[in-house]
């Protein structure tokens, strides 16, 4: 059979054993969520904690075989996604009796760190040795490091395999069948960096994490600043309208991903490390049949007719692999930079996956656990905290 | 020398208060790095002439203006509003090719380039915004008791902070790189949207965004 004959449903499938083998890696990671609940001794979180882990090694087990990654991907990325509201207002509840925090106890560091922050905070931490945001510094010093080399070695992937809130657009995005609105304008794919560049000097004058103030679609589903003054209060406005706008009705119109793609800063700023690490989306071009699925099907716009001739996706590319899982031909491949498009795809997908995954475990793993646990708490007992 | 060493000290600030108008303002027109320099230029001299006019005002009324907070409050909110209305227009209107010119008549030329004149209303907007370097030199000007002596630690001010500025025209350098046009335009609109609401609220009632 000739490589342009090759469909992708006769794709070969790894062998079970083989994908056993290559799976085991996994279960440390994967593990964790059973390690702490029986840390805590509470037979009510063993049981999620011991179903959570056994899910994450069957999941990507499932990966291996089937060669598919976007559906198994996505099923997990979205899980998460609501998995943080459940984990994280509770948390804030236990330990202050509200998610609406004071500036007072903002200032206090009692808030807890957000990664989408990094980029506004790194100008005025450079310039006057300040962390402009409000929250605990210790841990914003160890999501600086897991951000950072998690970055360096799947770029923007970080997007679609750790990002803790990305799973709420793409939810959004999977629920019709059909977009209502299939054009969007190029010029809008660069709305992000335009974001990214206003906040970042807006920070550094005002030392204030202005997108978090006023622009963040997630403050909905975490925490926010109490209505104090009219500013805060103009800003409770802000927030639903964003969420609403971003996250859900245009996601639900398009079939794309669009906060992630047309409004998230910290996207704008992964993209750049994209072009600085090993992995990329190739297209082989003697596979390609010009039919233009891959192009429809990724939902951040990191495809177009640029792509179909230079067989490279856009740095904006979050490699969740719905376009190599939807390509036809087979002819769209994880790949490794430097090496020959058509040396084994396979192996390249590996060896994205296993850092992927892991970080997908590091972030989401006990947060799902934990969240499933006070669900069954609320059950059982009336009550989530 | 006091100003020129006070601006030099400040020079940092006085840079990241203004950076946030002039590097949408040029990235979104998109010119060369000696074009810049000319916009530059221009953005400077709107400064020096806030600086002037604010030399001017330390020797008229001396210390006055700093005891009366709600006349700054009155000013910045203005200056942030001038500011957005011109960052604003500088991000939606579309740059018109030199030629065909030859067709108008002088006074269609004259006014056609009035869009040359937005950074120089951009740098006397900012060279007016209240800021802490600029409180201090106001401080040290309205001691001085003299005119010129007011107008000369202002003007000194404005060259040690200049410095800071030279670099940017640099940006120029990235011309060939059209899309960052369109990351300056939409750059321009959101800080220009952030002035307008913070220099509404100022002008309403006080409140600091």
């Amino acid at each position: 059979m000739t490589a342009q004959a090759l469909t992708r449903e006769d794709a070969p499938r790894m062998a079970t054993w083989k994908a056993l083998l290559l799976a085991l890696p996994i279960i440390p990671v994967a593990a964790s969520p059973v390690m702490s609940a029986l840390s805590s001794g509470d037979l009510l979180a063993i049981i999620p904690g011991f179903a959570i882990s056994i899910l994450l090694i069957v999941v990507f087990f499932r990966m291996l075989v089937t060669g598919r990654t976007h559906r198994y991907r996505s099923a997990l990325f979205i899980s998460l996604a609501i998995a943080v509201p459940l984990h994280l207002i509770p948390q804030l509840f236990e330990l202050y009796g509200t998610n609406m925090l004071t500036p007072e106890m903002t200032y206090a560091a009692k808030a807890r760190f957000c990664p989408m922050t990094v980029g506004a905070v790194l100008l005025p931490a450079v310039l006057k040795g300040v962390v402009v945001f409000p929250g605990v510094i210790a841990e914003g010093v160890v999501w600086f490091f897991m951000w950072i080399g998690a970055s360096l070695v799947i770029g923007r992937g970080w997007c679609s395999w750790g990002c803790v809130f990305g799973g709420w657009d793409e939810f959004f995005s999977r629920l019709r069948k059909k977009p209502v609105i299939k054009h969007v304008d190029r010029k809008w794919r660069f709305l992000p960096f335009a974001i990214l560049l206003a906040i970042v000097l807006l920070s550094a004058i005002t030392f204030h994490p202005i997108y978090c103030e006023w622009l963040c679609p997630f403050k909905v589903v975490s925490e926010f600043e109490a209505p104090t003054s009219l500013a805060t209060t103009i800003a409770l406005v802000i927030f639903p309208l964003t969420f609403l706008g971003l996250v859900v009705a245009l996601p639900l119109l398009t079939k794309k991903r669009i906060q992630c793609a047309l409004w998230c800063p910290f996207g704008a700023l992964q993209s750049f490390f994209n072009k600085i690490n090993i992995f990329e989306l190739r297209i082989d071009l003697d596979k390609c049949s010009q039919c233009k699925r891959c192009l429809r099907e990724c939902p951040t716009f990191s495809l177009d007719e640029g792509s179909l001739v230079s067989g490279k996706a856009l740095m904006s590319c979050t490699r969740c692999g719905q376009c190599v899982d939807a390509c036809p031909k087979g002819a769209m491949s994880y790949h490794i930079k430097g090496t020959r498009i058509s040396v084994s795809p396979n192996t390249a997908r590996l060896l994205f996956l296993y850092p992927a995954y892991i970080l997908f475990c590091g972030f989401g793993a006990v947060v799902v656990s934990d969240a499933v646990w006070r669900v069954l708490r609320l059950i059982t007992t009336g009550s989530m905290i | 020398m006091h100003g020129f060493l006070l601006g030099l000290a400040n020079g940092t600030s006085c840079l990241a208060l203004c950076a946030p108008v002039l590097i949408p303002f040029l990235l979104s027109e998109g010119d060369n790095v000696r074009q810049n320099l000319v916009t530059l230029a221009k953005f400077l001299g709107g400064r020096l002439l806030g600086y002037l006019l604010f030399g001017l005002l330390a020797w008229a009324v001396g210390g006055l203006l700093l005891a009366a907070g709600g006349y700054q409050a009155l000013l910045i909110g203005g200056t942030y509003v001038g500011l957005s209305l011109l960052l604003l227009v500088a991000a939606f209107r579309k740059k018109k090719p030199a030629h065909g010119a030859c067709v108008l008549s002088d006074a269609q030329v004259r006014f056609r380039r009035w869009p040359a004149l937005i950074p120089l209303g951009m740098g006397l907007m900012a060279g007016l915004k209240v800021c802490p370097p600029l409180l201090l030199a106001f401080t040290g000007a309205a001691s001085s008791g003299t005119l010129g002596g007011s107008l000369l630690l202002f003007a000194t001010f404005f060259l040690g902070t200049t410095l800071y500025f030279l670099p940017l025209p640099l940006l120029g350098a990235f011309t060939r790189m059209p899309d960052l046009r369109i990351v300056g335009r939409f750059a321009a609109v959101i800080v220009a949207l952030y002035y307008l609401g913070s220099g509404i609220l100022l002008l309403a009632g006080g409140v600091q965004l």
